[in-house]
């Protein structure tokens, strides 16, 4: 059967919506997270509410359901529409949940994404302390691409006094005696 | 670019070859088996793991190989990388991540020397600075593709800056660059051209589906105004084709249903522009996907070729001048168009010659 983008488009949504097998949910969610890397496609999924049904899975209990929902999201955050439609939905709250997760997919793209999303509005936000805090620890972890994303976030999205604040928060200081600086 | 052990140079999950998916609906079943795996930004890299090379020393036809698809900058043997017997581990980095993503797509799962090819992307080789440049590119293609110009940039990575503290892989960057940081922070920086929130085709490899048959798009209209006049109810009923999120979520949103003036165009402005959208469409009717959607693609899958910014205004102005070209053609000939634009993959063209 052939069929034109939008259909095409049209019909992963209504599998998604209607099927009852995960293994169906979770290779479409792919299918469509996948198409929102190109821009092309914006445009239809905006109209399809493709990005309502990826901030939906951020709460999901399957991993992988969330893992390709926020990989979604980091594909398609940074078309301007895009971004003001899930930060209007208040969507950095799940994606920052994501940070806590175990799977290193949805990490990375959690952290991608709240980078991407951050606009002088929305940095209070995605910049808060306990996200700052998270980044630290991050950028000392020993996978690499976490703590390349972590150290770009830490270095270009926030100030070196919130750097400084989160750094206090986790260290134990002596009485008088004020910790060197690194 | 690589580090100690225990890092990059060790099998990272992201390396691991999934098995094609065997259970897609017919509909969504592309050309070849694929599995399931979402990429983003941060799986993508100008770095290629490539796994299964027979241990014959041809690690120089490897690379000759892997040329053709752009320019290479650094390749070795990965020789802590686990291997199966006989065969060997290479780690190649291309000086252009297109061009990577192209190989990748190429060369994986392809026969050398009678041993199958596993190429996969490494971003764990990148340096800091590299990883950065990379989200700053994606940053610039998007712009570029949907026609938004944000120049909220944080810190002017391309700057002299940049040799300060950038370069520096440990977290503790606040040293004499700190005061910088917040001068580049004004928020009044912040401006942006007028959003228009249709995109010009931005003429990548999944324009072929608009050959096929025309969208109804009335249908489509209804259910968008109907989703909307649902969005109260308790049960909202499916709208076949269009995600309804359940109804608390939708009242936690608290969004405007709508997105804009687009939602609301008057049917003949969204026709005209899918025609258009449509013609420019045709010209690329023969370029296969980006990433590895399971799309049904109609004719040989080709490497993408990005419309991208070649960093050269000579290259640039050949390109146009071809793109024109190719709209001129496209205009007076309803057929497709066969030649790719050749100035932007001077490799790929090579590649596409045979028969």
């Amino acid at each position: 059967m052939e069929l034109g983008r939008l259909e095409y488009l049209q019909a992963l949504v209504t599998e998604f919506q209607v099927t009852d097998s995960t293994e169906a949910k979770e290779q479409v969610l792919a299918n469509l997270a996948n198409f929102a890397y190109d821009p092309s496609n914006y445009e239809y999924l905006r109209q399809l509410q493709v990005l309502d049904l990826f901030l939906d899975m951020l709460t999901e209990d399957n991993e992988t359901l969330v893992e390709f929902a926020v990989g979604g999201l980091c594909n398609l955050c940074l078309d301007k529409t895009n971004k003001e439609y899930i930060l209007e939905a208040n969507g950095v709250e799940p994606i920052i949940n994501c940070l806590s997760s175990s799977n290193e997919e949805t990490v990375v793209s959690a952290v991608t994404t709240l980078m991407f999303l951050t606009t002088p509005r929305s940095r209070a936000q995605t910049t808060a302390l306990p996200v700052v805090e998270c980044m630290l620890r991050f950028s000392l972890s020993a996978n690499t691409r976490l703590s390349n994303l972590a150290s770009i976030f830490l270095q270009d999205y926030c100030s070196p006094p919130q750097v400084e604040e989160a750094r206090n928060l986790s260290k134990h200081t002596a009485v008088g005696i004020p910790l060197p600086k690194d | 670019a690589a580090g100690s052990s225990g890092g990059p140079g060790a099998p990272c999950r992201h390396h691991a070859q999934l098995g094609a998916c065997e259970s897609r609906a017919k509909y969504r079943e592309g050309w070849r088996p694929r599995a399931v795996k979402v990429y983003t930004i941060n799986l993508e890299s100008r770095y290629l793991l490539i796994q299964g090379v027979p241990a014959l020393g041809v690690m120089k036809e490897l690379v000759e190989q892997f040329a053709l698809y752009g320019a290479i900058e650094e390749y070795h043997a990965l020789d802590e990388y686990p291997a199966e017997q006989f065969t060997e581990v290479y780690l190649i980095k291309f000086k252009k991540l297109q061009c990577a993503r192209v190989a990748k797509k190429k060369m994986d799962e392809r026969s050398f020397f009678g041993s199958l090819l596993h190429v996969c992307y490494a971003p764990e080789f990148e340096t800091v600075q590299e990883t950065r440049e990379k989200l700053q590119d994606r940053r610039k293609y998007i712009a570029k593709a949907t026609n938004q110009r944000d120049c909220f940039v944080l810190r002017k990575v391309e700057g002299p800056k940049k040799t300060a503290a950038k370069n520096s892989e440990h977290d503790c960057p606040w040293s004499t660059s700190g005061s910088s940081i917040a001068s580049n922070w004004d928020p009044s920086c912040f401006t942006s051209s007028p959003g228009v929130s249709h995109n010009t085709a931005y003429p990548s490899g999944n324009q072929n589906q608009s050959l096929l048959t025309s969208p109804h798009y009335d249908n489509n209209c209804a259910e968008i105004s109907g989703y909307f006049g649902q969005s109260t109810s308790l049960t909202p009923s499916v709208h076949p084709g269009m995600y309804t999120p359940p109804a608390s979520s939708m009242l936690q949103r608290m969004v405007p249903a709508c997105n804009g003036i687009d939602r609301f165009m008057p049917r003949t402005t969204h026709l005209q522009e899918r025609k258009r959208k449509r013609e420019e469409g045709n010209k690329f009717s023969l370029i296969g996907t980006s990433e590895d959607n399971t799309e049904v693609v109609i004719g040989p899958q080709l490497p993408e070729i990005p419309k991208v910014d070649m960093d050269d205004e000579s290259l640039n102005t050949s390109a146009t001048l071809i793109r024109n070209k190719l709209k001129e053609v496209a205009d007076s000939v309803s057929t497709s168009v066969e030649k790719p634009e050749s100035s932007s993959a001077k490799p790929v063209v090579k590649q596409r010659r045979r028969i």
